[in-house]
């Protein structure tokens, strides 16, 4: 409702404008009433250009740099023996192209595993910071076989406190059952002892709803605690099995 | 005379756009999409950040807001069209009363996966003030474009962000 009056109101005055520029066009048909009218145009024409055409050159323009710069590179081993040999004026324009985009592209990737590298070593400061190895301690989940149960959410108590739900997707899932081991939780605890309480939910046998818990009781001592959460399956039960294993 | 008149045109065709574009977008857009986790209305977990690649369009919606029950078939329509071309709708309850949004989510028949959200995380993540609202996430994760409420037209505002993101 109200952005109507707004479309309609601009609308008129475009074409108020259209009528204006026509007219002066009519009066005045030199070059100069051209370029008097034309300022006006420009500034509203590229503001409502420039959104729609920055996010769509980027990508456009990219695609044409990496075909230069693979063009470039790709004449290079052949064209770089014959240039000498010619002795033209033309032909070392195109080998310091490419020997631009050689280094330019070297000096990107060497910029970005520079940002890596950073990112890992600040990775590890902020986890010796947050979690130090005499409170920390870390909880992993593991899955093998799975033949009866599906995981969907795992729930995390340490001390009868919720430190942690999540939700697994089909992917993490299968991820699981395939080898993988989540780190589902990092924290920290004081010395002592601690109990730790897992809640598993899913399908079980039979398509069935399924949930279960699993307790253990643990010493938190001056260095970091590992547990983990194992999920397996008990085949002559023909049931899953949730235990927590403690890694000293 | 022809340069003129192609300008004058432009000039007439912008000022609109302009006047619409002259509200202040969301402070969201423009910022990376937080990830969440929900469960589906068909028993499954969806994640976010698992559709990265893909343009995503995330409708916030409840029972009680009017407009939801107009935008869920327009967004069905737009889910069959641009499914097959990389776009992935999601539709995520923010009702407290699961049963009813339900019941709701079962009447509008959509054709895209429907979550629920109990929680007042996601709201305070997506910075929800009021419902519906729409936002578009890029290939990379990025907000792009939110919306809030939704009116009869505002389904061919989102197709051209649709298309322009697609074509990204």
């Amino acid at each position: 409702m109200v952005s109507r009056p707004l479309h309609v109101r601009s609308a008129a005055l475009g074409a108020v404008l259209l009528l204006a520029a026509i007219a002066a066009l009519a009066a005045e048909p030199s070059p100069a009433g051209a370029s008097a009218a034309a300022p006006p145009a420009a500034p509203a024409a590229a503001q409502a250009a420039t959104p729609a055409a920055t996010p769509g050159a980027t990508p456009g323009a990219t695609p044409a740099a990496d075909s230069a710069a693979v063009a470039g590179k790709a004449p290079t081993p052949a064209g770089a023996p014959s240039a000498p040999a010619a002795g033209g004026d033309a032909t070392p324009a195109p080998e310091s192209g490419s020997g631009e985009f050689k280094t330019l592209d070297q000096e990107v990737q060497g910029l970005k595993k520079d940002v890596i590298d950073l990112n890992k070593d600040l990775f590890v400061l902020e986890e010796e910071l947050l979690f130090p190895a005499n409170t920390q301690v870390a909880v992993y989940v593991s899955m093998d076989v799975g033949t009866f149960f599906a995981l969907d959410s795992v729930t995390v108590k340490i001390d009868n406190k919720e430190v942690k739900n999540y939700l697994y997707t089909a992917r993490e899932a299968d991820a699981l059952l395939k080898g993988g081991v989540q780190q589902i939780y990092l924290g920290n605890l004081k010395v002592g002892k601690h109990e730790l309480v897992a809640f598993f939910t899913g399908k079980g046998p039979v398509e069935r709803n399924y949930r279960r818990g699993a307790t253990i009781n643990f010493e938190k001592g001056v260095g970091a605690k590992y547990l983990e959460l194992k999920i397996t399956d008990k085949v002559p039960k023909h049931q899953p099995e949730f235990t927590i294993k403690d890694w000293e | 005379m022809h340069r003129l008149l192609l300008a004058a045109g432009l000039l007439a065709c912008a000022l609109p756009v302009a006047g619409v574009r002259a509200a202040s977008p969301p402070p969201i857009v423009g910022k990376d999409a937080p990830d969440f986790v929900l469960k589906a209305i068909d028993g499954t977990n969806l994640r976010l950040s698992e559709f990265r690649g893909q343009v995503v369009l995330v409708n916030f919606w409840a029972r009680w807001a009017s407009d939801s029950r107009q935008e869920m078939p327009a967004l069905n329509r737009i889910n069959r069209t641009y499914e097959r071309a990389g776009l992935v709708v999601l539709g995520i309850s923010v009702d407290e009363d699961l049963r009813r949004a339900r019941e709701f989510a079962d009447a509008m028949k959509p054709t895209y996966p429907v979550m629920f959200d109990t929680g007042s995380q996601l709201g305070h993540d997506y910075q929800l003030e009021k419902m519906p609202m729409t936002i578009l996430v890029d290939r990379s994760g990025v907000i792009r474009y939110a919306h809030v409420g939704f009116k009869r037209g505002d389904d061919r505002i989102f197709l051209d962000h649709i298309r322009q993101l697609l074509r990204e």
